[in-house]
């Protein structure tokens, strides 16, 4: 498959970098592993007339402790943040969710974390060929009014399939965009538009540069997901847990995040059933189960055909994602205490 | 026990060095001087009349070298048979199916070509489009062939008799119905052809394929050429698993778009063009109704099938038989009754797949495992009372002369443990058997045979060849192995020609099971006259009886004397200065019911030889979740002889991978509108590495008294099987007998729920 | 469209090479070098046939862009054999039946290499682990697996590893 023109520059610098940004705006795309990117340009889905490449930011590759935050470039590669056993001790879940990326040679090495979150929308109705999307009406996100993936529907229902972003929100993890007008830093839980074509809130002058995690003491995390293989796959449905432990009553939680991935136009952050943990022993599995049961309610609504798997199943499995992460984050924390 | 040098032994492939090295060249690999690249403009729409093509913007691209279209073409439409001749090459009148060729353009590097795709103007008009084989049969629409009312393309009777009055003496009756949909053969290689005229205006074409002679003649009739013009030639193959037999249009237009540029052109596909513009496997709706006595042997069995076959007819009539044969074959039935229908659609169109009808043989043997519930009989005991005995004929007639299916029933069940752990593993957990037959050949007139030709050369060394073609699977070895045992040689003293129209002699190709049956015993007859011709100089020299020599490791020896012994080198220079011939030829023609055809008379000999397989799986089962985990996989094949048991592993090892982890558990085309939503490996979920369990496979040998030391088919019951295997050990495992195929994650989460619901 | 000149050290020789924006390493392996034994199954990065060595890793020559290559050394399959002389490797892959259409063979190749590299002795799973981005139709995985564990660790009586060398000396 042949990728289709465009003009090219690795520029040394950041700055050199916002300052293409700022001069072609759309016209721009960022490249950094290209796994995402490049499929979709070859399938004319995207087609930016310059690309720029962060080739030689070698400084957006880190992973590093600060002032109570766990920092990672966004340059970072997969493989770098998960042999990274400071992720390891202090963000379990985002090693749990690269480890399930792509499989070893496509995305791990070439792959980044920045890329991960910002890889787009997908959808079994538009990530398809031109020959495959001709002949019918274009749908929302390929210009068009229609939705293949819904009835009637008067928006595009693509879905955010990134592990790396599901996890990361549970983590209440925020991004560091950066322009030649400044820097900004933003939620991750707040980052998102409901538009499915456009699904980040960013401005395309802008970088993702770095993601802060904060480090929580006692804080657990784990992530869920499911696809019909073991590699080389989008999950259809997964969910990321991050529970911290009340500071009066280490057996008791104190906030939880729940956070289900692959079912909407975003990751979802379940605040109400987030909430509801609060003061839940960590080994109540009758209560993680009904947060499993209340975060399906809440997930269900928003999911539609666009993945391949049966659309009630994803659905349902919502549950015993939630579930299953709910027990793992709780078992880490009876490991703690027992060592 | 014959002792032989080479037959029987783990021998490594001889094409495996180059393969290793990255020097094997494939089709898309080839450079000609002054090749453009081509492309195919292909049909948007399910079903649409083609009112108009205006090509002239196309043309005035620069860098454009030719744009062809159905004007090009005399309208000529083909088939497999002379009764589906259904198809053209490039479409004149309307398309069919998303993804119908409709123009061909070459230009002078792909950019060029792609852009020259968008400036072809086409205008449609679009006709209402049936993608349910049901409702094709119904519907009041324009039916998509003129030709063929109800879309009914074949129909398929078989009956042996007595069924009804069977029927009525059954102590049980069950009647089931099961449907699978489409499945695909996601070769490693997408398919690619590339095609030049040479200085005598002959076509020179390379292409993935499953028998050469398969392709030119359909070359030569399109080009109106005579056959001697037509060179297919050889070239290395990245699969072909039934689906790259026949003629591709793609070969066409490529070799038209040649002709008219003279130039080389080379049309590589995408991943995407592989899976719907090559073929699938059909869909299948299969209602089994068994009869049964007391002890559970089959009396009475009536089997209708409805098969989606996409818009064109493909290999349809082998298609609706194939499924009911491999049932016929492994199974004794009293009596049967069979109706098979393939249906017109508008999707891609479907041919033959190594794991044919999974749908109907996983229903067939779901089914035998509820009979033998019911009855209290345990299913490996069931299959034993049912299977295939040496020396019978299947219901249709054709004699079953070796056959030791029961031997592979026992082995596989004793490797599995069955009789520890079928009732007695824990809840999810479960296991289930399977056993097929597969047919070695099926008739195909005057290209049932082949023939083969051997020549010394002056240094001892031999040349031999062939028209058997190497798909991946080791045919080509398999004939080197050969001639080097006949001849007395070592396999690196043969130097092998094959697979090319030129210089081989018509072969029925590699689809049809007969490779080693036919193909490898045409190799083997040659290389004995040939030997023989060297035996009767070698018996000047030694001064022997020519009847009663030996040759082995390059020298032919006096059998009971090794002590005298010349060099076959010698021997070949001797008959040399001698005016002796040092060359040979030999075929194979299976004895087969000629008479038989597929539609208008399915009784008689089939094929010399079956084989027979038997898989059995050890899964776990998520119930939360559905997810199947394999914990044992044993497959046990009867394949006659084993040549080379390294490669036959490999094709059981293979086949378990893809009839059934991902035949039976993940593997299915999606929909939507006629329009295929999986078209590439990201959503058509074909197996991977770590998720493929260990895999024990057991050779079990009857050796066939009409093959090459006793060999026939080899993998294919495996592929069947596993799929049976894979449906039984998760039927077995959640409790519920599934019968919508493949077993994903989604149904068998629904299968629980349903159970839990009727439970309480 | 322009060309730009890569420097590219492919298979040990070091070379110029003009290549447009838009070519993929992929392309520039096979159509600019004539090195044709790296393929393209997909094109999307999902088969792994296009699987080469970049500067110590495996990628996808089908997503990466050939200017992101520059500057960079490149091992095709065509790399691994010191003229005649096969690596320990891939004389496992044939001895062992890994190899049947071969289609596939150059990216499992070129996958197993970059394991072997950094892990000598890998068990069973972690060898599928690293293999599960190369998609193989003919083999079921079993001997490619049985190949790479042998070709790290030769075992005593196997009935076909050839190769009587020990220890994890691959390349």
């Amino acid at each position: 498959m042949r990728l289709p023109q465009f003009t090219y520059h690795s520029p040394d610098t950041l700055e050199g970098v916002l300052a293409l940004l700022d001069e072609h705006r759309d016209n721009a795309g960022v490249l950094a592993g290209g796994t995402d990117l490049l499929v979709r340009m070859k399938h004319r889905l995207a087609g930016p007339k310059v690309l720029v490449s962060l080739k030689h930011l070698d400084s957006l590759s880190y992973i590093k402790e600060m002032s109570g935050m766990l920092c990672i470039g966004a340059k970072t590669p997969i493989i770098d943040v998960i042999r990274s056993d400071r992720v390891k001790q202090q963000a379990p879940a985002l090693v749990q969710a690269c480890e399930r990326i792509g499989a070893v040679s496509i995305q791990h090495y070439r792959g980044t974390i920045g890329g991960n979150i910002l890889q787009d929308n997908r959808c079994i109705h538009y990530n398809q060929s031109q020959l495959h999307r001709s002949g019918r009406q274009p749908c929302h996100k390929d210009g068009g009014k229609i939705c293949y993936a819904r009835d009637e529907a008067d928006r595009c229902n693509s879905t955010c399939q990134s592990d790396g972003a599901t996890a990361l929100m549970a983590m209440d993890a925020h991004l560091v965009l950066n322009s030649t007008r400044g820097e900004h830093r933003v939620a991750l839980d707040g980052f998102y538009t409901t538009d499915g074509i456009h699904p980040f809130d960013m401005q395309p002058d802008e970088l993702l540069t770095k993601i802060d995690i904060p480090v929580v003491p006692g804080a657990v995390s784990a992530y869920q997901r499911l696809s019909y293989r073991s590699a080389i796959d989008y999950p259809i449905v997964c969910a990321g847990i991050r529970l911290v432990p009340d500071q009066k009553d280490a057996g008791c939680i104190g906030s939880a995040r729940i956070v289900v991935g692959a079912m909407s136009r975003s990751p979802l952050f379940l605040a109400k059933v987030s909430q509801s943990l609060a003061g839940v022993r960590f080994d109540d599995n009758t209560a993680f189960d009904r947060a499993g049961k209340d975060a399906m309610n809440a997930a269900a609504t928003f999911a539609a055909h666009n993945a391949g798997a049966d659309l009630a199943f994803r659905q349902a499995m919502v549950e015993k994602m939630v579930g299953r992460a709910l027990e793992q984050a709780a078992a880490q924390v009876s490991m703690k205490i027992a060592r | 026990m014959t002792d032989y040098t080479l037959i029987g032994k783990r021998m490594p492939r001889m094409d495996s060095r180059a393969k290793v090295m990255g020097k094997a060249l494939y089709t898309a690999d080839l450079k000609l001087p002054g090749m453009l690249v081509g492309k195919i403009l292909r049909s948007p729409h399910a079903h649409a009349k083609i009112v108009g093509i205006d090509t002239s913007k196309a043309l005035a691209l620069p860098g454009v070298k030719a744009v062809v279209t159905g004007a090009d073409t005399e309208g000529v439409k083909w088939g497999v048979f002379a009764y589906t001749r259904d198809q053209q090459f490039i479409q004149t009148e309307k398309v069919r199916y998303i993804g119908d060729e409709v123009a061909g353009v070459a230009a002078v590097d792909e950019e060029t070509a792609l852009a020259a795709l968008d400036f072809i103007h086409v205008e449609y008009e679009v006709l209402p489009a049936v993608f349910d084989p049901m409702t094709a049969m119904t519907t009041d629409a324009e039916p998509i062939h003129a030709e063929f009312p109800n879309n009914i393309n074949i129909h398929v009777n078989i009956d042996t008799g007595s069924v009804d009055e069977n029927f009525k003496k059954a102590y049980y009756i069950r009647e089931d119905t099961f449907t699978a949909p489409e499945e695909s053969y996601f070769h490693g290689e997408p398919y690619a052809v590339a095609a030049r005229f040479d200085y005598d205006d002959c076509l020179e074409i390379w292409m993935p394929n499953g028998g050469p002679h398969m392709k030119s003649k359909p070359l030569s009739n399109a080009f109106k050429i005579p056959l001697h013009k037509v060179k297919v030639k050889k070239i290395t193959i990245g699969g072909a698993f039934g689906g790259r037999s026949e003629i591709c249009p793609a070969d066409y237009i490529c070799a038209l778009l040649a002709k008219k540029t003279g130039r080389p052109v080379k049309i590589v596909f995408t991943r995407e063009e592989n899976t719907i513009g090559t073929r699938q496997g059909h869909a299948m709706i299969t209602t089994h109704k068994t009869g049964v006595d007391k002890e559970g042997r089959v009396l009475a069995r009536e089997t209708t099938c409805y098969m989606d076959g996409g818009a064109y007819s493909s290999t349809g009539p082998i298609a609706t038989s194939v499924p009911f044969l491999s049932m016929e074959q492994a199974y004794r039935m009293e009596s049967v009754r069979y109706n098979g229908y393939r249906i017109y659609t508008n999707k891609p169109i479907r041919g033959m797949i190594r794991v044919h009808g999974r749908g109907f043989a996983c229903g067939l043997d779901t089914q035998l495992d509820m009979i033998a519930q019911h009855l209290g009989i345990d299913p490996v005991e069931m299959r034993l009372r049912n299977s295939r005995q040496p020396g019978e004929f299947t219901s249709t007639g054709s004699q079953v002369w070796s056959c030791a299916m029961d031997e592979t029933i026992k082995k596989a069940a004793a490797a599995a443990n069955w009789q520890d752990k079928f009732g007695k593993l824990p809840p999810f957990h479960g296991i289930g058997i399977g056993t097929n037959s597969v047919q070695t050949g099926f008739p195909m007139g005057i290209r049932g045979g082949s023939q083969s030709f051997v020549k010394f050369n002056e240094d001892g060394e031999a040349t031999v060849m062939s028209g058997v073609v190497d798909n991946g699977q080791g045919n080509e070895n398999m004939l080197v192995q050969i001639a080097a045992e006949e001849l007395g040689l070592l396999p690196e003293d043969i130097h092998l020609v094959s697979a090319d129209t030129e210089t081989t002699s018509s072969d029925p190709g590699s689809y049809s099971q007969v490779s080693t049956f036919v193909g490898g015993q045409a190799v083997k007859n040659a290389a004995a006259n040939c030997r023989q011709k060297l035996f009767d100089v070698a018996a000047k020299i030694l001064k022997a009886d020519p009847g009663k020599l030996t040759a082995k490791n390059r020298m032919i020896y006096v059998t009971d004397d090794p002590k005298k012994a010349v060099s076959i080198k010698k021997t070949v220079r001797v008959a040399l200065l001698n005016f002796t011939s040092v060359n040979a030829e030999g075929g194979y023609w299976p004895r087969v019911d000629m008479k038989r055809e597929w539609v208008s008379n399915p009784y008689g000999q089939m094929c010399e030889a079956f084989s027979f397989g038997t898989t059995i799986i050890e899964v776990k089962v998520d119930p939360d979740t559905g997810q199947v985990t394999v914990l044992n996989a044993v497959a046990c094949q009867d394949v006659g002889k084993a040549l080379n048991p390294l490669v036959l592993e490999g094709q059981f090892e293979g086949s378990v991978a893809m009839g059934g982890q991902g035949g039976m558990l993940t593997e299915y085309h999606d929909w939507q509108e006629g329009r295929c939503l999986n078209p590439t490996m990201l959503e058509y979920k074909v197996p991977l590495a770590c998720d493929m369990p260990e895999i024990t496979g057991i050779i079990v040998e009857s050796v066939d008294p009409r093959g090459p030391y006793g060999a026939k088919e080899a993998g294919m019951s495996i592929a069947m099987s596993a799929a049976q295997a894979y449906a039984g050990a998760v039927s077995n495992a959640i409790g519920v007998y599934m019968d919508s195929f493949p077993l994903t994650p989604d149904k068998i989460v629904a299968a629980i729920r349903e159970k839990r619901q009727a439970g309480k | 469209m322009q060309t730009i000149d890569i420097t590219l050290t492919v298979n040990d020789h070091q070379q110029i090479i003009p290549v447009k924006p838009n070519d993929t390493l992929l392309e520039v392996v096979r159509d600019y070098l004539d090195l044709t034994g790296s393929k393209e199954g997909c094109g999307e990065g999902v088969c792994g046939s296009c699987t080469v060595i970049l500067d110590g890793h495996p990628v996808r020559a089908c997503l990466t862009l050939a200017l992101e290559a520059n500057g960079s050394a490149v091992t095709t399959v065509e790399g691994l054999a010191d003229g005649d002389t096969l690596t320990l490797l891939q004389q496992s892959f044939i001895d062992h039946g890994a190899v049947q259409c071969g289609f596939c063979t150059p990216g499992m190749l070129m996958s197993a290499k970059a394991l072997l590299d950094e892990d000598s002795s890998p068990d069973r799973q972690k060898i599928r682990q690293a293999l599960s981005g190369n998609i193989c139709r003919c083999t079921g995985y079993a001997k490619i697996v049985d190949a790479v564990e042998h070709a790290a660790r030769p075992e005593p009586g196997c009935p076909d590893c050839h190769t009587k060398e020990t220890g994890g000396d691959h390349d």
